[in-house]
């Protein structure tokens, strides 16, 4: 535990001076009458950051990259599908068929990834390629609408879809699964030796990342309001650079949802930061790609510098 | 002389038998799929695949990830279009390139190894660095083309004398040859193979990883500048995103061919058929007809299909 959160320290610490700086430069854009408006800006990467966690966390490999175009299918599906086609709006039904629709593909991502070991990035970097694709058929640009329940959750209720991931995840820390998936992530062979079925685990955890991409989708539509093919795919990048800088090993077994939240608080506020300055989106992309880079390397740098100077 | 025969094992065998086994059901199902300007389309294609791959390859059996080929592609693509444009003598410009290429390569390779930082991650940020400053440089619009002597040398048309192919895919299989014996033959593959099958013993046996990897991660951005520069003469045009298809289907090569992303073993042969098998993927898939989307969607669903068939990591009670 201790370990992890001296990994999440660089997270840490970026996040408090660029909450600073943004509520210096930006008061009234960070007030508490408008937080409502800003978790909601901010909800879709917090998500799709937690939902890909867990996969990670099982190690060997285990990542992942479909988790931005799942959340674009699941949008494209909602929105042209369930709202336009069928016109289902209550909540009731089209939250679980979000939910339901993120974990049927994660189960089809762990059956590949975890039963039939197929290596994790090629797994889902096929799953990526489909789910684009199929998005892209569904919907070929832009279009739908959606109730006015649903937009309340990227206003007033832009806090539901995150704490539904993170009640979600606090239940599943109780279970022996979560326990067996870190044992794993950690080291397979001596958790295989000890009796642990490393196979079910990883597969929980791809359901898991599934069903949770599934809400990541939701809050997505909420804050974008209509049907669109080319904003999920964008997640994924920036969901993997939210948990690196939040100190979750990719190797496995380190780590939790906490440091993926902090990872993708500070892409958040960074950009948010850059935007203010009105930067153009290539000076956004270098800030990005430095501040992974920095972030990542420091809490080993600084590891190396202690040990040579005792 | 000998290779290798165990890297050369049942893999390399499955990935000709699928590419044979493609080559003839698209021969079947589309007409003119064998004429010979087909052919010499999915060779040129290949060709520049298999040279995208040859890094992914050094990389994997090492035991790393490069997920900033596609970003130096178009880094290289964008740079050299945009000297050449400027006036600069393409030696010169070659040798701008490649330096830069080399540069990140190894920041990529020492960042990884020294600070043990998952490549992935290194190699991603890196990649997002050299693509936003190249934006940056051209505001978004790169002009220029490459030489003319570039794009005959790639042209789907061109020849060599009575020879009716371009140069590029007898350079191909001259650098594949070369390729097989360094990972085979020198003391630099050697070590390449003990540190991706077991990094502690390849430390007892004094091999420098923080080096290794140096060298191997700057070869493998050589080898995407040299694949952008290719490609910006086979286009004509510069395009900073030219290189993004190529995350995939290198890695996708890599796998088909028989290496494992757990690193130690492989071969570039395997590769070399891995990208034939991937160009006839895609050929088949576009001559049936299918939109660019559905032939995204379909090429991903085969892929996960192929990898299937052969490509599958052992179960972990046989690594105990």
């Amino acid at each position: 535990m201790s370990k992890s959160l001296s990994s999440a320290l660089a997270g840490v610490a970026l996040l408090v001076v660029l909450l600073i700086l943004n509520i210096w430069l930006n008061p009234t854009r960070f007030a508490p009458s408008s937080w409502g408006a800003l978790i909601g800006l901010a909800a879709p990467l917090l998500c799709a950051a937690l939902a890909s966690t867990p996969a990670i966390l099982g190690g060997r490999g285990g990542i992942d990259v479909s988790v931005g175009p799942l959340m674009g299918f699941v949008n494209a599906v909602l929105v042209t599908g369930l709202i336009g086609r069928l016109d289902i709006t209550t909540p009731l039904l089209v939250i679980p068929a979000a939910v339901a629709l993120g974990a049927a593909v994660g189960l089809v991502n762990g059956l590949s990834a975890a039963v039939l070991r197929i290596q994790p990035i090629i797994a889902t970097l096929g799953a990526y390629l489909i789910l684009t694709g199929l998005t892209v058929t569904i919907v070929p640009a832009p279009t739908g609408s959606i109730p006015e329940w649903l937009r309340s959750l990227s206003q007033v209720y832009s806090f539901v879809p995150i704490l539904l991931i993170g009640l979600a995840w606090a239940a599943f820390t109780r279970f022996p699964a979560y326990g067996q998936l870190m044992a794993a992530g950690s080291d397979d062979r001596a958790a295989f030796t000890a009796g642990v079925n490393v196979t079910a685990a990883r597969l929980i955890s791809y359901v898991l990342t599934g069903a949770f991409a599934g809400v990541a989708g939701l809050s997505l539509t909420a804050l974008i309001g209509s049907a669109d093919p080319n904003v999920g795919p964008t997640y994924t990048l920036l969901a993997i650079s939210s948990i690196a800088l939040g100190g979750v090993s990719l190797a496995g077994g380190r780590g939790g949802l906490a440091g993926a939240a902090i990872g993708a608080l500070d892409i958040f506020l960074l950009q948010s930061v850059l935007t203010f300055f009105n930067v153009s989106t290539f000076v956004l992309q270098v800030a990005y790609g430095a501040v992974l880079v920095a972030a990542v390397a420091s809490s080993p740098l600084q590891e190396r510098l202690l040990a040579r100077s005792a | 002389m000998t290779l290798d025969l165990n890297a050369l094992r049942r893999p390399v065998v499955g990935a000709i038998a699928i590419a044979a086994l493609l080559h003839a059901t698209g021969s079947v199902l589309i007409d003119g799929y064998s004429s010979p300007f087909s052919i010499r389309a999915m060779l040129v294609l290949a060709a520049l695949l298999a040279v995208a791959s040859i890094g992914q390859t050094l990389v994997i059996i090492i035991g790393g990830i490069d997920l900033s080929i596609p970003f130096i592609i178009g880094f290289a693509n964008v740079v050299a279009a945009q000297l050449t444009g400027e006036g600069v003598d393409f030696v010169v410009v070659c040798l701008i390139v490649s330096a830069l290429a080399l540069l990140i390569g190894a920041a990529n390779g020492a960042l990884s190894a020294w600070l043990k930082i998952h490549p992935l991650i290194v190699t991603l940020g890196m990649g997002t660095i050299a693509q936003g400053l190249v934006l940056i440089w051209t505001r978004g619009f790169p002009s220029g083309s490459a030489p003319a002597f570039v794009s005959d040398f790639v042209s789907i048309g061109g020849s060599m004398g009575p020879i009716p192919l371009p140069g590029l895919i007898p350079a191909v299989i001259a650098l594949a040859i070369v390729i097989t014996l360094l990972m085979g033959r020198t003391p630099y593959g050697r070590k390449l193979f003990a540190l991706g099958g077991n990094p502690l013993a390849a430390h007892y046996a004094l091999i420098k990883p923080i080096a290794m990897w140096t060298t191997t991660f700057a070869l493998s951005a050589w080898f995407a500048a040299l694949a952008g520069v290719l490609l910006l003469g086979f286009t004509g045009s510069a395009y900073g995103d030219v290189g993004q298809p190529y995350l995939f289907q290198t890695l996708a090569a890599v796998v088909v061919g028989g290496t494992s992303l757990l690193g130690g073993r492989g071969s570039y042969l395997g590769t070399l058929i891995g990208a034939v098998a991937l160009t006839e993927i895609n050929t088949l898939l576009i001559g049936l007809g299918l939109q660019p989307s559905m032939v995204q969607a379909a090429l991903g669903a085969v892929i996960i299909g192929l990898v299937c068939l052969y490509g599958r990591e052992p179960h972990l009670r046989t690594t105990i």
